[in-house]
């Protein structure tokens, strides 16, 4: 019992380090909110593009849906390894230098190039799952609403953005929330790139002392994170069906449909919540 | 009750189908400014086909629309769609408000976003229409919170603000409670009696009586007869319309 205690509870060893912890935590917070945002975009954008309309554009859509689908199913990791060897490389000699240095080993910001390595392999997997989650809001919008679009003259992109997005938007809010929660956990994956976040720091201090306590401090600084984020899904979930309820009752037809979209989740979201 | 015997829609020869099944099979029909003209039919017959054939949310695969002199289908057309849209305003049976929207900004959205029209023209102008519509009360309300009857005044009113020559009405009043119907075809009898041109697909019997210079009976994707409505109504000439009039208005 003692020793659990003192390897994974040892204060002492979590207040010596606890600047070190909390600068590895900023770093995987500005992870989390470059490679939220981004994906959030990304994963819009796929989602547009992949419902296009028309016979010309399905070249486009093919192509939208063969990178979800690809890179739902690879693992971050290597996405991660592939990016960050792959860029480095390309711009060093031995790669034949074929992209500059400021693409290949990126500093913007003031951030390491593992730091943006990391940004962009969360983008690039987390992109294809807000994808899917897109979809699931765009399709849980009624026809209806894109034909009343159409017939008051708007164009399918102008329906898209005026009409369907902002209906989407707003029923995938919890699921995209649920996303977020799994990309923040998946930017510890960026510290095998040396990349000195939370994680990095605790392994540091398991490998120098052989305590976990840094790595069990570093859990609870997530959980500090996450739990709230988790709270506030349930919370917006529980209002979005509180306020379709209401709507089914002063609304006269029968036309409710869906709060929740289904699927798009990945598998590793539902956790928390 | 206005009409001036000027076409404004000529619909010939009118195929659709969806898959294997032929919703439309050879529509023909002429409608003159200012005319309302009632399209009755049992359900599956195709009406709605039809209207949304005329606004080209389902474009025909044979025959031809003319729109005001101007044809409207056929691949040469691609600025078809456009005009057509700005001419043809379009109320649905489950009136599709946009629910992000109050009721103001559901009927200045189209002036604004397709006409590019200024605020300042649009919104006092969105005003006066919903107060023509006697939704004047709630244009600041939000679609869950009207009544289906409300929703589906300010359906009418979003369509009027793109000053549509032709309205299109798609069983507007089978989703109400019986009690909302008559606040909704109030609206559309005083629009018919200020001249606007409007096809009416509409179980309501006496509507089609009362309001319409024509009525146009459909079954199996085609016409089977059309005329003013004391004789279709009164005195059908064929069977089919004749047990269709009998089923309903023994009902
Ligand atoms: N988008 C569609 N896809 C497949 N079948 C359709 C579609 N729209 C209508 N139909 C079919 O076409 C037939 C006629 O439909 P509709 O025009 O809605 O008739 P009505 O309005 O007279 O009841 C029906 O059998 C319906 O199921
Ligand atoms: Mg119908």
């Amino acid at each position: 019992m003692n020793f659990i205690r003192q390897y994974y509870f040892d204060f002492g060893v979590m207040s010596d380090n606890l600047s070190d912890l909390m600068a590895g935590f900023w770093i995987t917070i500005k992870l989390s909110i470059f490679g939220g945002v981004l994906s959030l975009i990304w994963g819009l954008a796929l989602a547009v593009i992949r419902q296009l309309p028309g016979r010309a554009t399905a070249p486009l859509r093919w192509l939208s849906i063969g990178y979800i689908d690809a890179f739902r199913g690879i693992p971050l990791l290597i996405v991660l390894l592939l990016v960050s060897g792959g860029l480095s490389s390309l711009s060093s000699p031995i790669g034949g230098d074929v992209i500059p240095d400021f693409i290949g080993k990126p500093t913007w910001l003031g951030e390491t190039s593992p730091f943006w390595y990391g940004v962009i392999s969360l983008t690039i997997t987390y992109g294809a799952y807000m994808a899917e989650v897109y979809r699931a809001g765009i399709e849980a919008v009624p026809n209806g609403q894109m034909e009343a679009a159409r017939s008051i003259g708007m164009s399918h992109g102008q329906a898209m953005r005026f009409v369907i997005v902002p209906q989407a938007v707003r029923k995938v809010i919890p699921p995209l929330l649920n996303d977020f929660i799994a990309l923040m956990k998946d930017t510890s994956l960026v510290s095998i790139l040396g990349l000195a976040d939370v994680v990095y720091v605790g392994r540091q201090i398991q490998s120098d002392i052989f305590n976990g306590s840094g790595l069990v401090a570093g859990a609870i600084l997530f959980l500090i994170v996450t739990i709230p984020l988790a709270r506030l899904v349930d919370y917006l979930i529980a209002r979005e069906q509180r306020r379709t309820k209401r709507s089914g009752e002063s609304n006269d037809s029968d036309q409710l449909e869906e709060t929740q979209p289904a699927g798009g989740l990945p598998p590793n979201s539902g956790d928390l919540s | 009750m206005t009409a001036t015997g000027e076409s404004v829609l000529r619909i010939e020869n009118v195929h659709k189908r969806f898959g294997s099944l032929k919703v439309l099979q050879g529509v023909d029909l002429t409608i003159n400014r200012g005319e309302v003209v009632c399209v009755l039919g049992p359900s599956g017959s195709g009406k709605s086909t039809l209207l949304r054939c005329i606004n080209l949310l389902e474009p025909p695969e044979e025959g031809r629309i003319l729109l005001e002199d101007k044809e409207i289908t056929g691949k040469a057309n691609q600025d078809g769609i456009d005009f057509v849209r700005r001419r043809v305003g379009m109320v649905f049976q489950q009136f599709n408000l946009f629910p992000h929207m109050c009721a103001l900004d559901n009927v200045t959205v189209g002036p604004l976003k397709v006409l590019d029209k200024p605020k300042s023209e649009v919104e006092p102008k969105a005003r006066a229409l919903l107060d023509r519509v006697g939704m004047s009360a709630k244009v600041d309300e939000y679609p869950d919170r009207l009544s289906g009857g409300q929703q589906q005044r300010v359906a009418i009113a979003r369509a009027l603000a793109m000053d549509p020559h032709v309205m299109l009405f798609d069983e507007v009043t089978s989703a109400l409670d019986p009690e909302l119907v008559k606040e909704v075809l109030d609206v559309m009898r005083e629009l018919a009696s200020e001249g606007m041109t409007m096809i009416v697909v509409t179980h309501e019997m006496g509507f089609a009586r009362d309001v319409s210079d024509r009525v146009v009976f459909m079954d199996g994707g085609k016409v089977l007869e059309e005329g003013p409505p004391a004789e279709v109504l009164g005195n059908p000439q064929q069977p089919r319309t004749q047990k269709f009039l009998g089923l309903v208005l023994d009902h």
